[in-house]
């Protein structure tokens, strides 16, 4: 056997001669790797590594990665790995060999394996380390997105011609956006640097056309080192320009995160909001109802097919039903001996708060996640670098929906009637012939509806955790109390506002500066308006 | 049985015999481990924040959630005398607090210093929250913020300054807050001694603020802060300055408060903002709740039944600690209004036909 190994060595060289000849012997060498021993593997390595070839790469990278597998006698490596708790993870399948593609499953959606599936095809370490050469190139095909970006940013800034077709032909292989730009921003980078002065204009302005994460630096460093002072004004005012460009991007992402986060502030609030108006109650649980709506997406996901996205959808209106219809058991078991005592409200739906995220930790653990829909995943990128996320897109959407629902409920429709009238005059409303208890239970239903809806979003953001709620249960608080409460326009007024504050706030200050300080202009703001934006006009208000 | 044993002196000859008698002399022959002293120890400071809480919950009506934010301040200023009276004596043997040279300070920050000295410490330790619920207390109360509206605001604060504090560079610990106490005026806290002595000096304290307490509601001015339960604005009709008091009553609940912590932090040796988080205050309350709210006593048996409960409980069955917790707080909230004491009190009615439920339309005034 050793003899057969010091025969081959010999012989590599020769024979990556002979492979170059036809695309075959390529082909034997792969099988080798499949099923030869491990000298015979090593040497397939080698003269795979020396060919040159950059189809071999992703293979070559798999192995590299330790992830090279057989499934159905293919070559395979895997992906991403799929978000769910039912039984083992599964990870996304890519083919890499012959072609490097994703695998696709009989109904053409795309193939996700547990590892218990997959045949792993192994190599000693000594084989391995014969790839150390090359792997600056192999992680150009890594299956991760954050090793890509890592290869493409370790290549800028070389003076170096030689590498330029691997990373145009690793290039065309590439599909996401972000690296795309980035690969794209690397050749240049290099082309800049290494050719003639003459070109040089071309490539600083394809640099700024592209505009890559790394652009304005790469400019700034070559005007540095320019001696030309034409090529070096044109630099430096190119760099400048993105400069400008940038901050002015930066302002348009806060308004949206003030946007996004002042949506997220109202959803909560505004059930918040018609509870306390028509009941006195300040629901200390409403927090509570946000994670049971959450975790009604989390159980609906488990129950559906994990790969298919039908699971968000379908959960919507049933985290709405969950926890509305918890809303109204809580309401008539302990919620309605509390009419009109919001102290005493306040600490015992403390008490039901801690009793439900109790629950909730026994029965589902501590972190779970809900896997964000494929349509929801990625952002749409209206100019580059001003990319809007579509999960926070879908719920400054779901939150425009909610407060159209509730105005129309309010204002349309008789329900809402009856609800305004007994926010003005219980007593008054039930000679009237209006059941204010049937109507109390109604609301709370409502309102808890509504506070599961945004925790069915809120799964797009974050974990699925027992407190979750306690999060942003403080600061919708706020929303209400600046906006008056149990006044619906002044709970989206302030919500946006508080947002928006915050926002532009955390880009000065750090989030927790901003915090103090926001509740110190509200303090100040309620000095002049202690009830609020919108205070109720009339009778009731004093004791 | 003619009243010559009420709940009230039963309660009185429980609370001296049991915790100034038994648990002391227990200890001192050997059959009460220091352990245990030094929880109840603890109690006893949480007893005397939640007495601060009933002045202005219970008797008064306003609900402030920020109470555990003033227990800590007085716990910090008399934790960072002590880190600062051990320095040199760390692991680095520094001249600052171990904690800061894992952040790389190298100076003491200017807002340490005057926690050199004891005196200056203890001052701090009570003007800090005094000075903070009177700037805060004015400006609310001025702006007549009340009821739910006020107990929202507080709990913002709360929360707002329990960041503050979780933050490195504030040069508060962070999240670990401050440990690893040495000694306190010279005696060494890991001694029984030290243990028993801080036991017994937390227990005084609580005897003389609950007398304190008891002065005062019965004074006019513990007339005037039922009066603003039962209708602030009558109240305020008939020339009362409501918002003096309001404030007054504040500040006195803050300094309770502090003085609590001020004694838990070298009992504890640990003090961390998790002290002062939004659940914190809130459970303060239910402290009182549970007791029995509108009566000191209630108050005192609340805070200590409570803590000892939960030891037993965390340490029994931890899992469910916080089911039988929501479930008091529910339970208390809409049959027990009252809390514990009332329910003592409703017992020994029944058994001696005598009714306690006399005076004011919605509690009774007096202890």
């Amino acid at each position: 056997m050793k003899y057969i190994f010091y025969f081959l060595l010999v012989f590599a060289l020769p024979m990556r001669l002979l492979a170059e000849s036809s695309v075959n012997d390529t082909q034997i060498q792969v099988n080798t790797l499949i099923s030869g021993s491990d000298s015979l593997k090593a040497v397939a390595i080698n003269s795979l590594v020396a060919s040159e070839k950059t189809e071999v790469y992703p293979l070559l990278s798999a192995i590299n990665d330790k992830k090279l597998f057989l499934y159905n006698n293919i070559l395979i490596t895997i992906g991403e790995k799929l978000s769910s708790d039912i039984g083992a993870d599964k990870f996304k399948i890519l083919q890499v060999y012959p072609e490097y593609k994703e695998l696709t499953s009989d109904n053409g959606n795309f193939l996700f394996l547990p590892i218990s599936e997959l045949k792993e095809v192994e190599f000693s370490r000594s084989s391995r380390l014969l790839l150390a050469p090359i792997t600056p190139y192999l992680n150009l095909l890594s299956p991760e997105v954050e090793k890509r970006k890592l290869a493409y940013s370790q290549f800028q800034g070389l003076k170096d011609k030689a590498i330029l077709p691997k990373l145009y032909s690793a290039l065309a292989q590439e599909k996401h956006q972000e690296i795309l730009r980035l690969g794209r921003e690397t050749i240049f980078s290099i082309q800049l640097n290494s050719s003639p002065a003459a070109s040089h204009k071309m490539w600083i302005d394809s640099l700024t056309l592209n505009w890559g994460p790394n652009t304005q630096s790469i400019l700034e460093e070559y005007a540095a080192a320019q001696s030309n002072p034409e090529l070096k004004n044109i630099a430096s005012a190119k760099a400048e320009e993105l400069q400008t460009k940038h901050e002015r991007l930066r302002m348009f992402q806060n308004v949206f995160s003030g946007l996004s986060l002042g949506s997220i502030l109202i959803m909560i609030a505004l059930g918040l909001s018609i509870v306390y108006g028509l009941a006195g109650v300040i629901n200390m649980a409403h927090g509570e109802f946000l994670m049971i709506g959450a975790y009604t997406t989390y159980c609906i996901q488990s129950i559906m097919s994990p790969t298919s996205d039908l699971f968000f959808w379908v959960s919507l209106p049933l985290a709405f039903l969950v926890s509305g219809i918890w809303g109204f058991v809580i309401e008539r078991l302990i919620i309605r001996h509390l009419y009109s005592r919001p102290l005493e409200s306040m600490l015992a739906t403390w008490g039901v708060g801690l009793v439900l995220v109790q629950i909730a930790r026994s029965l589902f653990g501590d972190l779970t996640a809900v896997r964000t829909p494929s349509m929801l995943s990625g952002g749409w990128e209206i100019v580059q670098h001003l990319v809007l996320p579509y999960n926070r897109l879908f719920i400054i959407f779901l939150s425009a929906f909610m407060i159209t629902a509730t105005y129309l409920v309010l204002y349309k429709s008789r329900l809402g009637l009856q609800i305004r009238a007994v926010t003005q005059n219980r007593r008054m409303s039930s000679c009237l012939g209006i059941e204010t208890n049937k109507l109390d239970a109604m609301t709370f239903f409502l309102g808890s509806g509504l506070a599961g809806l945004a925790g069915a979003a809120m799964t797009l953001i974050g974990n699925v955790v027992p407190d979750m709620g306690q999060t942003y249960i403080v600061d919708s608080f706020l929303v209400v109390v600046t906006g008056g409460v149990g006044n619906i326009a002044g709970s989206i007024v302030s919500g946006f506002g508080i947002g928006f504050l915050f926002k532009m706030l955390e880009s000065f200050f750090q989030a927790v500066y901003g915090k103090v300080l926001i509740l110190t202009l509200i303090i100040l703001f309620l000095q002049y308006k202690p009830k609020g934006l919108f205070p109720d006009k009339g009778r009731i208000g004093e004791d | 049985m003619k009243k010559y044993l009420t709940a009230d002196s039963l309660f009185y000859i429980l609370l001296i015999t049991v915790f100034l008698i038994v648990l002391p002399l227990g200890n001192i022959l050997g059959f009460v481990s220091n352990n245990t002293i030094s929880l109840w120890g603890r109690y006893f400071c949480f007893a005397i924040a939640a007495l601060g809480i009933d002045l202005i919950w219970g008797y008064t009506g306003v609900l402030s959630m920020c109470q555990a934010f003033f227990f800590c301040l007085g716990g910090y200023s008399i934790a960072m005398h002590m880190l600062l009276s051990a320095t040199g004596k760390g692991v680095y043997s520094a001249a600052i607090p171990d904690f800061m040279v894992w952040n790389q300070v190298e100076t003491l920050p200017f807002f340490w210093e005057p926690f050199h000295s004891f005196g200056l410490s203890l001052m701090l330790a009570l003007a800090l929250p005094a000075i903070f619920a009177f700037l805060f207390g004015f400006f609310v109360f001025r702006s007549r913020i009340k009821g739910v509206y006020f107990a929202i605001i507080t709990q913002a604060l709360a929360l707002a300054v329990w960041l503050i504090f979780l933050r490195n560079e504030t040069m508060l610990g962070g999240t670990n807050g401050l440990t690893d106490f040495k000694s306190l005026l010279g005696f060494e806290l890991s001694n029984p001694k030290t243990k028993l002595g801080l036991y017994l000096i937390a227990f005084l304290t609580l005897c003389g603020t609950f007398l304190f307490c008891r002065w005062l509601v019965n004074s006019k001015f513990g007339k005037v802060l039922v009066g603003i339960l039962d209708s602030e604005s009558r109240l305020s009709f008939t020339a009362y300055n409501v918002v003096n008091y309001k404030v007054a009553v504040f500040v006195i609940a803050a300094v309770l408060a502090a003085i609590g912590g001020v004694l838990y932090a070298p009992q504890t040796g640990i003090i961390t903002p998790g002290r002062m988080d939004v659940k914190a205050s809130i459970e303060m309350v239910m402290w009182v709740a549970l007791g029995g709210r509108g009566r000191l006593k209630g108050a005192i048996i609340g805070a200590l039944l409570v803590n000892y409960l939960y030891s037993v409980c965390t340490s029994l069955f931890p899992e469910s600690w916080l089911y039988i917790l929501g479930i008091l707080f529910i339970l208390t909230v809409l049959f027990f209004e009252k809390g514990f004491w009332g329910l003592i009190e409703m017992l020994e009615a029944k058994l001696t036909g005598w009714s306690p439920a006399k005076g004011s339309e919605s509690l009774k005034a007096n202890v």
